[in-house]
């Protein structure tokens, strides 16, 4: 069964993009991720246009994170102080982004650079948790507790001037680098694709020490609305959502999330970041060899965008 | 948590987006419908194509005549290629039979020009990645070229160059105001690669022995016209040789245009950029709490 899509402005098998979201779905359920990383490259590698990728799984994001967001809002997981100042910084970095975007674009540079950002990105993430989930499993197996945060301890962060009381984390610090994340995390997800959890959560919990019971939650407040503006901006400036593609994708997304999520509770911690960070090392080399490896043809072909 | 209202508005949005999908759907289904019934209706040259074989009149001068099988072809949601015939005949056939080959037909089938951009990758401290690029106007986003034999057999250089047929005769002209002066090879080599990768995607087609008689004045040939086609007017150029000269010529035009839930998508994602933006939006929230709301009540 063939959907021709409208932006994308190509003829798409709609049990393949039904299966992919709902497979990507199924690993974002098991790993709690957005799993935007794993979405856009399948979407490129599957032949839609890089940008439209982007663009529209920018929306698929917004659908699958709400349900989890609007859970711990429930949970009373979400410091939205933070969240606030974390999204302000975010939605200034998106613009930037979505601007970049195009004029990368412009440039016929976009391709390359989305996946020189994958292959740095996923390869220095992914390296990092493959190795703290192989040492937490030795450390387990050793028998030792493993410590969790460390706090109490003061860093140059806490000397820069706008001070905000930060109530659900317990925190009084600058609302500079907050906001300075934020934007990090707006840009890279303007032009990745992605929620930019993967960033966000690790920047949470070592950089501004938020405790880890509401770093999930302010997290997905966060990306919520930042790739709401995301898919906004993107379809204003650069007109590369396509809305049918993101429904095809929401739909497999939201069923294959749930039987993730009772998949996941069957592993262990440690088992499943190990799993995870596998994965994310295996998109990224994907990517690292689209880059190295010869092309088959040495020569592409695009309609002129933006006046070229 | 107040969850009975919760679960009222979710009903709600399903609701909403369920008339909404319906709504889409019905005029989709209309769209559909009007695609499969006129093409036939609207074609009315069987008229013509009587007088053709009654006027057979040895001596007199041979004209071409020629159809396509649908002249509108609507792009919907379940558009996915087509394929076009394009049928003619020739006034006052002097050939005994359909085998005979005492003519040629050449039919040129051109989609509207447009400006496109090539790009060259080149290996930069082992990466390879996007270094030059060329712009070009005025090339046709679709070519097609079917022949009773081999164009070259059929018509002169000069004929060809002069009318612009055949893909090195394609009058791509270099946009103007490029980023990079190139080099004439340069230029050359980009043009090339142009013909070669459209030729891939299936957009640029050369077929020697496609157009056949099937009388001694009918004839006809079969193009595909892919998924991946620019939607617009295209030119259907018919003409009829004998012995390398051209004897007639007969232009029909067909039209390539997006029809119902498609055309309205289209036109809302790049006529109204930011109220599609907002939609997209909406939809993308409304599904994610929908489906929270319904997956949560399920697990109880």
């Amino acid at each position: 069964m063939h959907f021709y899509l409208p932006v994308a402005e190509m003829s798409a098998n709609i049990l393949i993009f039904l299966a992919m979201g709902g497979a990507v779905g199924f690993l974002s359920g098991l790993f709690g991720v957005g799993g935007g990383f794993l979405m856009t490259p399948l979407l490129i590698f599957s032949g839609i246009p890089p940008a439209v990728a982007v663009g529209t799984e920018s929306a698929q994001i917004t659908a699958s994170s709400v349900s989890g967001a609007f859970a711990q809002w429930r949970r009373r997981n979400i410091d939205f102080a933070m969240g606030t100042v974390l999204l302000a910084g975010g939605i200034v970095g998106s613009v930037l982004g979505v601007q970049l975007v195009g004029s990368l674009r412009r440039l016929g540079v976009f391709d390359f650079f989305v996946a020189a950002c994958y292959v740095t990105f996923l390869g220095v993430i992914g390296t990092l948790m493959l190795i703290e989930s192989v040492n937490t499993m030795r450390k387990m197996r050793g028998g030792t507790s493993v410590s969790s945060r460390r706090s109490g301890q003061h860093m140059w962060i806490h000397g820069l001037p706008l001070k905000l009381r930060f109530q659900r984390s317990k925190l009084y610090i600058s609302a500079i680098p907050p906001f300075l994340i934020g934007m990090f995390v707006g840009l890279l997800a303007a032009i990745m694709g992605v929620g930019g959890g993967f960033i966000m959560v690790p920047a949470m919990i070592y950089l501004l020490r938020v405790p880890t019971n509401v770093v999930v939650g302010t997290s997905l407040f966060q990306i919520v609305f930042l790739t709401a503006a995301t898919t906004a901006l993107h379809a204003s400036q650069n007109q590369t959502v396509d809305v049918a593609l993101a429904v095809l994708l929401m739909a497999g997304g939201v069923v294959g999330a749930q039987f993730g999520a009772v998949a996941g509770e069957r592993l262990k911690a440690e088992q499943l970041r190990f799993l995870l960070a596998a994965l994310v090392l295996m998109v990224g080399l994907r990517f690292a060899w689209q880059l190295i490896a010869p092309p088959a043809d040495l020569y592409s072909i695009g309609a002129a965008v933006g006046g070229a | 948590m107040p969850g009975r209202e919760h679960r009222c508005a979710a009903l709600g949005l399903m609701a909403t987006l369920g008339i909404g999908f319906l709504v889409l759907a019905a005029s989709q289904t209309q769209a559909q419908k009007r695609q499969k019934a006129p093409p036939v209706a609207k074609e009315a040259p069987h008229t013509q194509m009587q007088e053709v074989t009654r006027e057979q009149q040895p001596g007199a001068k041979e004209a071409v005549q020629a159809d396509v099988s649908a002249r509108n072809v609507a792009v919907t949601s379940s558009f996915n290629g087509i394929e076009i015939v394009i049928f003619g005949a020739v006034d006052n056939s002097q050939q005994s039979s359909a085998e005979s080959g005492y003519y040629d037909v050449m039919i040129v089938v051109e989609g509207v020009p447009g400006r496109i951009v090539v790009r060259r990758k080149n290996n930069v401290a082992g990466l390879w990645l996007n270094t030059s690029s060329a712009t070009f106007d005025v090339v046709p986003s679709y070519y097609a070229i079917a022949s009773t034999r081999p164009i070259d057999e059929i018509t002169t250089e000069e004929f060809r160059a002069s009318h612009g047929v055949g893909f090195q005769h394609l009058r791509f002209t270099p946009a103007f105001g490029q980023t990079q002066a190139l080099s004439t090879e340069d230029l050359k080599e980009f043009r090339e690669a142009i013909v070669r990768l459209k030729e891939k995607q299936g957009l640029y087609i050369q077929d020697n022995f496609r157009v056949a008689f099937i009388g001694k004045s009918l004839f006809r040939a079969t193009i595909e016209l892919p998924a991946n086609v620019t939607v617009g007017p295209f030119e259907t150029r018919v003409y009829l040789f004998r012995e390398e000269k051209l004897l007639s010529q007969y232009t029909v035009r067909l039209n390539l245009e997006r029809e119902g839930l498609e055309r309205h998508l289209h036109r809302f994602a790049f006529g109204y950029p930011t109220l599609y933006g907002l939609m997209t939006v909406a939809i993308a929230l409304a599904a994610g709490l929908i489906a929270s709301t319904v997956f949560r009540r399920a697990a109880h």
